[in-house]
């Protein structure tokens, strides 16, 4: 079987275009809408949750994933290819680097990676190209020791010296497009309305954004953009804020970090729109 | 033939200072009893202040030691950041399990200082990755019960790094002086925030 | 009748002397040896024993002998040098650094060990292998000596005394005895006079003989700068200077140069030295052992 149809499917049009990648990018932009933002002390994912029919259980529906404690990821494009990158990034974490240096990646080597998984599906044989874009969301501890400069400059003025990346350590927000390529933003959305919600972004979006004003700017995107009701059924959001310590299902443990990527309740998010 | 650990000989102690961390090993490469060359330095340098010394047969201190040197040269490339003492040390672990049932016949101590929350790092393991932390100090090689009873006896907590050369120093020393396959020279590293002292001890060359 | 009773019976303490057979073993110069020391009780003790002792054959025999030495001894116009180093090894612990393995042999020879321009006389032998073996035998020959001097009036012949040590090993052979011996003496009879003997029963007369594991090395130096006319005191020197590079690249020699010159009158120590000190000034004032670092 697979030495019968072992040459790729993506190949060059005579104009030096993958034809099969920019289909791949029409699904996604046929896509339900998802958006990302980062804030300075955190980043906050959002998309629609749209159900094809009311009988639908939501809460089992899930579009916003954990990869790991401090990364998550959401997608536009087809559910199904989602489901098996977000399985093929969480392993990556842990075969390509949490089993080696013991420890979870940082943001950028798991964009990379998953990446990576994206790009070959470009070039394998027998495969055809992932039909979603991915926005990835991580906080980076950092490696750079906190000058004195710096955590009076945090306590004073409020100005962060996280900004993201390995280094300084922060937040970082990322898209992977099926191509295999990957951005880094600070504001962005994919999908069905992706540029009129990138414009309504760029108006809205300002440097020193907290995570509280986040959430609050991606809902009001998403209002703009949303085609049913908006509630907490129908709005998924996801977080990469402080350490949620009471997310660890046990304490008293010296050095033990909570997750920072979490999603937000059906509750919270109503409380949310309550404000909006 | 007797242990590959055995065939070579070589000897190298890691110690915790205050603020600083020191790594030693001898230079002797032997067959059996012959001594080859007295120039065979057993730490090798991964970071500006991570340090990994290998004792055990020879031909493997050379390939562990290069495939760290790739190891960590992929590393540094991927993530752009030089790696922590940490990191190197669960890389180690991790490298020497996947030879769990045909391991290279080293043992590694690392030493170094971590950049990030300006501590003292220390940390030994045997052939197939069983990572070993200490506070106070880490022994290797043929003469490491030797070791075990100099460290034992010179080491005090908080040493300062002048203080710490000299007690690594004369624990190595004497150490290798009861030990037919180790000596002929030592190499001693005293690692500090940022900066790293290289020192030759001349021993005995008998 | 008493009287008569008497008269032609012994008396009480006639009964007191010897046997025939007593004095014979008194006066036997070679006591069946054999017969004293308990042995394995197997039906093949030298194949036994020697499955036990020789960890050549077998690494993890229960009786491990020491054996790394370096030991020399050469003749020359002035008389025999001897020297070694005074390493003593268990494994690759180094269980001494400072044993004596040169051992004065006869009974003259008997006193002070110390460093004296006056020679002492008497034979000298060297010791390598099993320690306890050689200090044993050593022992026992320098008893044989005595003996021979007592009943001969003169002293033993180093060709006679080597032969009691190699019909001894001989007749222990393959019950794992350990021992490398140069057995060294000057003699009216003979001259200067040098025998090997060791623990197989060879015995062999020469000019020049190093032993031990790092013979190869001292026999270097010693093959490429030995001649028969040399002076006395280049003689000491290229002893010493064999002995270092031994201890140098043999990981089972080191410690202290043990050197002593034979004569007719007798032995004489020319020290006892560390050999770091004579290595190092060796290094930096002849230029030689360029192959050792001295900077970083």
């Amino acid at each position: 079987m697979a030495d019968r149809y072992s040459f790729s499917l993506t190949t060059f049009s005579p104009s030096g275009k993958l034809v099969q990648i920019e289909y791949a990018l029409n699904a996604v932009n046929q896509g339900v809408t998802a958006l990302g933002i980062k804030a300075t002390n955190g980043i906050v994912l959002a998309t629609e949750k749209k159900s094809s029919s009311p009988l639908i259980d939501p809460p089992s529906l899930s579009k916003i994933s954990l990869i790991t404690p401090d990364i998550g990821m959401v997608y536009a494009g087809m559910g199904p290819d989602y489901r098996v990158l977000v399985d093929k990034a969480r392993k990556v974490s842990h075969t390509g680097y949490k089993r080696v240096y013991n420890e979870y990646p940082p943001t950028r080597i798991l964009v990379q990676d998953v990446a990576r998984v994206v790009q070959e599906a470009t070039q394998s044989g027998g495969v055809r190209p992932y039909g979603v874009s991915l926005l990835i969301a991580g906080w980076d501890e950092g490696i750079e020791p906190e000058s004195e400069e710096a955590t009076k400059g945090l306590s004073e003025e409020k100005t962060p010296s996280k900004t993201g990346g390995i280094h300084k350590g922060g937040p970082s927000l990322y898209q992977v497009d099926p191509s295999g390529s990957y951005y880094p933003w600070k504001a962005t959305a994919i999908g069905k309305h992706a540029t009129s919600a990138k414009t309504f972004l760029e108006k809205r979006y300002t440097e020193g954004l907290e995570l509280e004003d986040a959430i609050h700017i991606a809902l009001l995107t998403l209002k703009e953009t949303i085609e049913g009701e908006m509630n907490g059924d129908t709005i998924e959001i996801g977080i990469v804020g402080p350490p949620a310590d009471h997310l660890l299902g046990y304490e008293g443990v010296e050095g033990a970090q909570g997750p920072r990527f979490r999603k937000l309740t059906k509750e919270q998010i109503e409380d949310y729109l309550t404000n909006l | 033939m007797g242990s590959p650990f055995d065939i070579n000989g070589g000897a190298c102690v890691a110690m915790v200072g205050k603020d600083c961390v020191a790594i030693a090993c001898d230079l002797r490469l032997g067959m059996q009893a012959l001594t080859i060359s007295n120039n065979f330095p057993k730490i090798f340098n991964y970071a500006p202040s991570t340090y990994l010394g290998l004792t055990g047969l020879a031909t493997d201190v050379n390939t562990v030691s290069d495939l760290f040197r790739y190891k960590v040269n992929m590393y540094r490339l991927r993530e752009e950041r030089h790696i922590a003492p940490q990191t190197l040390a669960n890389l180690v672990s991790s490298s020497l399990y996947e030879k769990r049932f045909g391991p290279f016949f080293v043992s590694p101590v690392i030493a170094g200082i971590n950049q990030t929350t300006g501590k003292p790092f220390i940390c030994g393991f045997d052939s197939i990755g069983c990572i070993d932390f200490a506070k106070d100090f880490i022994v290797s090689g043929t003469a490491s019960e030797q070791l075990f009873g100099t460290c034992e006896g010179l080491w005090e907590p908080d040493l300062s790094p002048e203080d710490l050369f000299e007690t690594i120093s004369q624990a190595l020393l004497a150490a290798v002086d009861r030990d037919a396959l180790s000596g002929w020279g030592a190499h001693v590293y005293i690692i500090e925030k940022d900066k790293v002292t290289q020192r030759l001890l001349k021993g005995r060359e008998d | 009748m008493d009287k008569l009773v008497a008269q032609y019976s012994r008396p009480q303490h006639q009964n007191e002397s010897y046997s025939e057979q007593e004095q014979q073993d008194l006066t036997e110069s070679l006591p069946p040896l054999s017969l004293k020391f308990s042995l394995p009780p197997v039906d093949n003790r030298a194949s036994f024993l020697r499955a036990m002792t020789d960890d050549h054959s077998n690494p993890s025999c229960p009786i491990k002998l020491a054996h790394g030495t370096t030991t020399l001894a050469f003749r020359f116009q002035g008389g025999i040098i001897v020297c070694t180093d005074s390493r003593a090894t268990a494994g690759n612990w180094i269980a001494s650094q400072t044993v004596k393995k040169v051992i004065p042999v006869s009974r003259l020879s008997r006193g002070e060990d110390k460093p004296s321009n006056d020679p002492t006389p008497g034979l000298l032998g060297t010791m390598a292998g099993g320690a306890a073996d050689c200090q044993y035998w050593l022992r026992y020959l320098s008893q044989q000596c005595t003996l021979h001097e007592i009943r001969h009036k003169r002293r033993i012949t180093v060709a006679a005394a080597s032969k009691i040590l190699a019909n001894l090993t001989y007749a222990y052979k393959g019950y794992g005895l350990s021992m490398g011996t140069m057995l060294c003496g000057v003699t009216p009879q003979e001259g200067p006079a040098l025998y090997y003997i060791d623990s197989d029963g060879t015995r062999l007369p020469g000019n020049l003989f190093c032993v031990g594991s790092g013979q190869t090395f001292a026999y270097g130096v010693l093959d490429s700068n030995y001649r028969y006319d040399l002076s006395v005191e280049e003689a000491l020197a290229l002893g010493r200077r064999a002995i270092l590079a031994a201890m140098h690249r043999d990981a089972y020699s080191g410690g202290f140069i043990n050197l002593y010159h034979v004569k007719e009158e007798g032995w004489v120590h020319h020290g006892f030295d560390d050999m770091n000190p004579i290595f190092w000034k060796t290094k930096l004032e002849q230029g030689e052992f360029s192959n050792v670092t001295s900077e970083l």
